[in-house]
Order: structure tokens, then C-alpha cells, then sequence
């Protein structure tokens, strides 16, 4: 059976699987026929917030996995970070070059080799309006990544993510992914061009003589937008703003 | 809303259709840097924009603004999977009267994420649509890898043809969508629409 039969199969039954139990048992076949020992297919998010919203699947060694939990590594995993700046599949070997390390994400990635995880392929996963996630496939300390069969696994880590999700989007109430949320804070045109303008780095008084108006009136028109948002700063009202895309990173880097 | 552009109307649309070659020249050559055809140093057309055509065309209000728009492609007539790219086919290429291709499928440059997404979804719905119209039951599409995720994100069943390639430094793969009419049911559910994109009256002029 060639490389891609495999993932033919893998795929149709993928499709098909009904419960997250049966997904986790299909993946872990899948990891084991592309040469890898351990799969993780997760959403970026605090873990802290409900696990049963996001995608959460892995096998690894349980001991691995309670120290990842312990210590918090999840939050500091450098994988994570270089996610955000690649938007294709990269080796652990690539992580230093995508991502600064600082020492505790050295940290977390000497760990994980103590722990016996040796060699990782990490497929980055970006659904516009959604978090960030990935499926990494890893071999235990010693064995080497399978390279030939990495674009196998791009495609196994795609598929069985999309799984993932559909069965854990289930819920009819689930919001489309690239969808406003449904209390998604409606900003008016004035209080967003007031916001874009802010984003930009201009000061009240700019926004004002951009706009034509008083400098009192766009400080009202950000605080009434922060209220919206219900955020304390306009920092995080730009963010907020930006993740569910009332704004657009184009808006603010013209 | 969107229309139905075939060989039996489009010299209604020539100012519409221009517009979409124009912003398909900004959005695949400018922005993605794709090494393809460029006519009159601003419109992207290449030897599948012919009479065999179909477009879906998503205008705003003014019905002269392109918002969006995709190219449909028979399989059974020269299109970019069996020309172009048929070495990313494992089991060689699907052709059938019920196979269509799904080609150039972009949105305006200067849409904001949340219109940009409405103006997809549209499209989206209207290849359902037009599908379940024609009896398309399966659309092939080439794409590079990295936009998998958000292709099966719309909620469509997709499977791969042959594991991807490099192609210009992108990996690029060929992927088969089923449709169903439990296609376009599961699509009005999710966004909660319960009539047609299509823009009925001009397909029947259309056909």
C-alpha cells in the first residue's frame, strides 16, 4: 500500500469517525503507519478555559503530559509561537530560527527531550476567526523523523484536525468558523475610525484634526468602544477588535 | 447575492467581469506572485477564462462592484487539474459530466475580514447551489496546502487526490469535494439563511 492510499483511507474513515474516543484511536494508528510515535492535535488556547470548546487530543506518554500540565509548559511552548509565524509544516530542528527562544521556552523544549521526545513535525493549523492550532508528530528520543513520509503527515495532521473539530463543533449554537461572535460589540463608523486611527499611534489630538472633530469627542468615541468591548485598555479593545474582525490588520499597518 | 455569468450573458457583464480580472491580477500576481498571464498590464486572464466558462460573481449594491467571484471549469472540457497539474493526481485525473473544477476563487483586496468571510460564504453557498443545479456532484480544486485548513473549515467533505508537491516554492495539492443536497442543507444552517445566493432569473437566461 503506498504512502498515499494510506492517507486515502486514513481521510475516508477520518470523514466518518463519531466520537472523539474513535478519532484518538484512528490518529494513533495513522501516527504509527507514518513512522512517528506521538501525536497532539490542540488548539492554542489557556487550557484553563473549557477543554470540551477546543480541540484536545494527544497520546503522549502520560507522564509527559502531567508535567506539561504541573508546570504550565503549554502556555511557553515555543512550537506554539512558531505557529503564529509559519503558515506551513516545520521541524523542531526549524524552532530557533522561527522563534527567539527565551529560557523558559528553552525550557520547555529540554523537557521534552528529558522526557524522551526526540524529533517533531509540527503542521501549523490557521482557520481565519479561530485559534490557532496545530497537530505535531513526534518520534521518541533516538529514532528520527520520517521525512519521507512528511508530506503524508501534512496531510494526515490537516484532515484529523478538521475531524477534531467537526466533532467537537457538533453544536448547532457553534458559530461558523470566520463568523462574528453572536454578541460581537457593534461599532459604529465613528467610534471605528477613531479605533483605526488609535491603532495607527496617533494621539487624541490627530484623531480629532483627521477626523474634524473635538478632541473631547474622540476620547469619547474610544472610551464608549472600550466600554462595548468591556476592556479596560485601548490596547486590549484593539486586540479584541482585531480577533473577531471588526478591524483588520490592513486597516492598521496602511 | 450572486450571478450566473455563462456564454449566453456575459455581454451583459463585460464592465463586471473586468473588474474581476482586474482584482484577480492584484490579488494572484501583486499579492501572491503567481507566474501567470497578464493582458493589457492589468487584467489576469489565462486560456480557461473561454466560452466554457462559469462564473459566479458576487457585486455589491451598485451591481458594478466586484466583490468576489469564482470560476467553475468542466472537467470533461480543458481545465487546470487534467492540463496543468495532473501529476498531483494519484488515481489520475476525475473527469465526468458531474466533476467541476473550482478555480480562482478570490474576494475583492480592499474587504475587511468579516466582509471578505460574507463574501466566501456566498460563494460558497453558490456552488452549492449550482451545483445541485447542474448535478455537479463533485468539485475538484488545486490549492496550496497552507489554505487546507480554512477550505475544510467551511464544512464541506473533502479528500485528497495525491499527496502535495512543490511547485514555485509552494506546496501545492489537488483535493475532490463531495456535494450533496445535505450540502447546502448543513450550509443554510450554519449561516442561517433560508433562501437562495443565486440570483434565480438570470440563470434561467443563462442556461
Amino acid at each position: 500500500m503506498s504512502l498515499f492510499s494510506d492517507v486515502q483511507t486514513f481521510v475516508h474513515e477520518a470523514n466518518r469517525v463519531t466520537t472523539l474516543k474513535n478519532l484518538k484511536t484512528l490518529v494513533e494508528s495513522a501516527t504509527h503507519e507514518l513512522g512517528f510515535d506521538y501525536f497532539a492535535l490542540v488548539h492554542h488556547v489557556n487550557i484553563y478555559q473549557t477543554k470540551a470548546d477546543y480541540v484536545f487530543l494527544f497520546n503522549y506518554p502520560s507522564a509527559w503530559a502531567e508535567i506539561i500540565d504541573r508546570k504550565g509548559y503549554f502556555i511557553d511552548d515555543p512550537v506554539h509561537f512558531a505557529c503564529e509565524k509559519s503558515a506551513v509544516p516545520f521541524t523542531w530542528a526549524d524552532v530557533p530560527r522561527l522563534v527567539s527562544l527565551t529560557e523558559r521556552q528553552r525550557e520547555v523544549l529540554d523537557a521534552a527531550r528529558h522526557a524522551g521526545l526526540g524529533d517533531g513535525f509540527t503542521i501549523p493549523i490557521h482557520v481565519p476567526g479561530e485559534h490557532i492550532g496545530s497537530c505535531t508528530f513526534s518520534t521518541k528520543v533516538g529514532t528520527e523523523a520520517p521525512e519521507h513520509a512528511f508530506p503524508a503527515a501534512h496531510y494526515v495532521g490537516s484532515f484529523a484536525f478538521q475531524a477534531a473539530r467537526r466533532l467537537i463543533q457538533r453544536s448547532p449554537i457553534r458559530r461558523e468558523a470566520g463568523a462574528p461572535p453572536p454578541n460581537q460589540p457593534k461599532l459604529t463608523r465613528r467610534q471605528l475610525d477613531c479605533v483605526v486611527l488609535a491603532g495607527r499611534g496617533k494621539s487624541d489630538k490627530d484623531v480629532a484634526q483627521i477626523l474634524g472633530i473635538s478632541d473631547q469627542t474622540v476620547h469619547q468615541h474610544v472610551e464608549a468602544a472600550k466600554k462595548k468591548y468591556d476592556v479596560a485598555t485601548r490596547m486590549q479593545l484593539i486586540v479584541r477588535a482585531l480577533f473577531d474582525s471588526q478591524l483588520s490588520f490592513a486597516d492598521l499597518v496602511t | 447575492m450572486v450571478n450566473v455569468i455563462t456564454a449566453n450573458n456575459r455581454h451583459k457583464y463585460q464592465p463586471q467581469l473586468n473588474a474581476m480580472h482586474a482584482d484577480r491580477k492584484r490579488i494572484f500576481v501583486d499579492s501572491l506572485k503567481w507566474e501567470i498571464p497578464v493582458v493589457d498590464g492589468q487584467y489576469e486572464v489565462d486560456q480557461f477564462d473561454n466560452d466554457d466558462a462559469v462564473y459566479l460573481l458576487s457585486l455589491g449594491p451598485d451591481k458594478q462592484t466586484h466583490l468576489g467571484s469564482v470560476r467553475l471549469l468542466q472537467s470533461s472540457k480543458p481545465h487546470l487539474l487534467g492540463d496543468v497539474f495532473p501529476m498531483l493526481c494519484d488515481k489520475g485525473v476525475p473527469r465526468g459530466d458531474d466533476i467541476w473544477e473550482i478555480t480562482r476563487l478570490c474576494t475583492a483586496p480592499q474587504l475587511r475580514g468579516r466582509e471578505a468571510w460574507l463574501v466566501r460564504s456566498y460563494l460558497a453557498v453558490g456552488m452549492v447551489e449550482i451545483a445541485l443545479l447542474y448535478g455537479i456532484s463533485k468539485y475538484t480544486c488545486v490549492a496550496e496546502t497552507s489554505w487546507l485548513s480554512s477550505i475544510m473549515a467551511v464544512g464541506w467533505e473533502c479528500e485528497p487526490l495525491g499527496l502535495p508537491r512543490e511547485f514555485n516554492g509552494e506546496s501545492v495539492g489537488a483535493l475532490i469535494i463531495n456535494i450533496t443536497p445535505a450540502t447546502l442543507q448543513l450550509f443554510r444552517m450554519k449561516m442561517g439563511w433560508r433562501h437562495p445566493v443565486l440570483e434565480l432569473d438570470a440563470i434561467a437566461k443563462a442556461a
